[in-house]
């Protein structure tokens, strides 16, 4: 068995080969492929430290969905009281939610996850990139806890999804998009600039009005909705409600949005690399 | 299948010190309308050597000689700026205790965590994963979160890790340290074992005892090139040579120490000659002496020792301590410089010289030699 077992290594030896000269735009995928395993183990590690030692853990990550879904809905839903066509507010606001929630964590965890793991990048090797990509494993977890609160008011209102259900995952998988490629941009961006820690939450701040999550979309006038779709959020959330209660179509405008979502992922990926070699000798 | 391990070939390494260092946007944009200087500053100049499989190698050198340097451009923590390396299988690197341990998991946890690190499958963790508990010693504590491990423990269960996975080349910086007398005994044994199978080790270390105790050759690295590489007994006997030679060490044009003497009578005389220095106190020279283990055995300052501090001084001139006590026993010393003002530090030279004293009239044991009386009570 052991034989059998140093046989195999001995086939898949790896060769490393470091040059000063040779650089390649883009990351070794395989590598990354390779290191899977750490994508995981680093989600894990995330979720256990960010409820251990509290003293009612998971449910923390329902209080949370549950506050900002309050004052939402009070403001949106009570005061302002928004047209949220034939879905009750509560329930239209949450949906949004958590799509919203799900990227402005996973833009910001991302976004200042390399300089907050300097003290691992100085002294152990692995390709960095796994320290962004794993936020968007362990964002799944918030974003379950809301979409359970979705269903259990989906329930409640007696709601059941229509075939465009279907959607949804990708959907989420744009959510997921977007915010890798903002917080892979950014974490890169702040190993030389500190600056983007200060420009990351005003940015999510500012997302959460500028992503009509507790009102329609359609409710902006039609002068500003090219600018309005530029913001990838739109269609992303425009689309969670429709694949949930069959309301509206998301605007075709939002193909454009998912373009630019596509192009900034991939300068992300190139321009990270490119920071990739020198993030132990300035971080 | 060729037997070479590791070969380096050209490898440079440039840092910048100062501006670049750490910038904002405010210094990147300011730097567009005026290009600011930054030093150079060559960590490692034209290395080449070539290592073959199953070899251990020790690599030493001064501090500042660019020994971890080496280890950090070959585990591709940090990239070259010129040459080429080729390494044949996968690196494991220990480099500091416990990086990658997140102190609020658990043992077993940090296990899973720091393999994965180390680019290991779950499975292949698993594995291991006995072997690795049993070799730590620290199977009692396994569930308990790493924040209660002593430093002992911690540097126990992480050499464990990076010793135990499947990779072909071992790079182990000076780490070992924290750990007690025992757990290096069994970690020189473990790395001895590992090159037994046809493992390469590299092992950083100032303890020349460990590394002529795990090694039969060594690299010697002095201010960033390649001294030697070759048997222990001609590598650390050129290590001891090159500071032996002379009593005496000169420093660049722009360092605001210029020379320091070491002088070996009756009792020890050090002799440093500063130039250009604008302090408002008397220099607060500072000296340690150490074994060459790098056990600090005594020293002081002007502040410490409290006396006869004259207030007036010149800019340039030389600065002498006479060391009255204790007496040192015959052996091999390291002395280290110090020079502050107002808690500012002007110069810093660790193992700036290494001393013999040949011999001492009074001999006793350990560093220093002690003026006792035996009495008998009746």
């Amino acid at each position: 068995m052991e034989d059998q077992h140093f046989f195999i290594r001995l086939h898949i030896m790896e060769k490393t080969i470091i040059d000063a000269e040779s650089k390649s735009l883009l990351p070794d995928f395989g590598e990354i492929l390779r290191y899977r395993q750490l994508l995981f183990s680093l989600a894990w590690r995330d979720i256990r430290v960010k409820y251990a030692q509290t003293y009612i853990g998971l449910i923390w990550a329902f209080i949370n969905p549950i506050f900002n879904l309050a004052i939402l809905s009070f403001v949106f839903g009570t005061v302002v009281k928004v047209d949220t066509g034939e879905v009750p507010h509560l329930l239209f606001t949450i949906a949004g939610l958590s799509a919203w929630t799900y990227f402005s964590t996973l833009l910001s965890d991302a976004g200042s996850s390399i300089v907050g793991a300097q003290s691992m990048i100085k002294k152990i090797y692995f390709p960095r990139i796994v320290i962004p990509l794993s936020k968007a494993i362990s964002g799944l977890v918030d974003f379950g806890v809301t979409l359970i609160c979705l269903i259990a008011l989906m329930f409640y209102y007696g709601y059941t999804p229509g075939p465009y259900i279907l959607w949804l995952p990708l959907f989420l998988l744009l959510a997921l998009f977007s915010g890798l490629a903002g917080g892979i941009l950014a974490s890169a961006l702040s190993v030389r600039y500190r600056d983007f820690s200060f420009v990351i939450p005003m940015i999510v701040r500012l997302g959460l009005y500028a992503t009509p999550v507790a009102y329609q979309a359609s409710a902006v006038p039609e002068t500003y909705k090219t600018i309005f779709y530029l913001n990838p959020m739109v269609g992303v959330v425009e689309g969670f409600r429709w694949a949930l209660f069959g309301t509206s179509a998301p605007d075709p405008l939002m193909f454009y949005s998912i373009g630019i979502i596509f192009i900034i992922f991939i300068i992300a990926i190139i321009y990270f690399h490119k920071v990739e070699d020198v993030m132990a000798d300035i971080l | 299948m060729s037997d070479v391990a590791i070969k380096v070939e050209n490898l440079s390494k440039k840092y910048r010190i100062g501006n670049n260092a750490h910038s904002t946007l405010r210094d990147t944009l300011s730097n567009l309308i005026s290009k600011k200087k930054s030093e150079e500053f060559w960590a490692l100049k034209d290395l080449n050597f070539e290592i073959k499989k199953g070899e251990a190698i020790g690599i030493i050198g001064r501090n500042g000689a660019g020994k971890s340097t080496l280890l950090k451009i070959l585990s591709k923590i940090t990239r070259p700026t010129t040459g080429r390396i080729e390494i044949n299988g996968r690196v494991s690197s220990l480099l500091e205790v416990g990086t990658g341990f997140h102190p609020e998991l658990t043992g077993r946890e940090n296990v899973y965590l720091n393999g994965s690190l180390l680019g290991m499958s779950r499975s292949e963790i698993k594995s291991k994963f006995d072997e690795i508990l049993d070799f730590s010693g620290v199977e009692k504590f396994i569930d308990t979160p790493v924040k209660h491990y002593s430093s002992g423990m911690y540097v126990r269960l992480a050499f464990s890790v990076a010793a135990h996975l499947n990779t072909e080349v071992l790079l182990v910086d000076e780490v070992l340290a924290v750990g007690d007398a025992d757990f290096q005994k069994k970690c020189l044994f473990k790395m001895d074992e590992i090159a037994g199978i046809g493992k390469t080790v590299l092992f950083v270390s100032h303890n020349i005892d460990a590394i002529k105790k795990l090694t039969k050759k060594s690299l010697l690295i002095n201010d960033g090139s390649l001294e030697a590489f070759s048997g222990n007994e001609n590598v650390i006997n050129r290590y001891y040579g090159s500071k032996l030679a002379s009593n005496y060490r000169k420093y660049s044009e722009d360092s605001i120490i210029d020379s320091v003497e070491i002088l070996v009578e009756d009792q020890i005389t050090i002799i440093c000659s500063y130039r250009n220095l604008e302090v408002p106190n008397f220099p607060h020279l500072g000296f340690l002496i150490s074994s060459l283990h790098g056990e600090v055995i005594f020293g002081s300052n002007p502040t410490l020792s409290n006396k006869s501090i004259s207030t007036s001084y010149v800019s340039s001139g030389k600065l002498k301590i006479n060391i009255k006590s204790p007496v040192l026993n015959k052996g091999q010393y390291v002395l280290s410089i110090f020079l502050a003002s107002h808690s500012k530090d002007l110069f810093i030279d660790e193992q700036c010289l290494t001393f013999s004293i040949p011999s001492t009239l009074n001999s006793s044991f350990g560093f220093v030699s002690t003026d006792c009386e035996f009495i008998i009570n009746e």
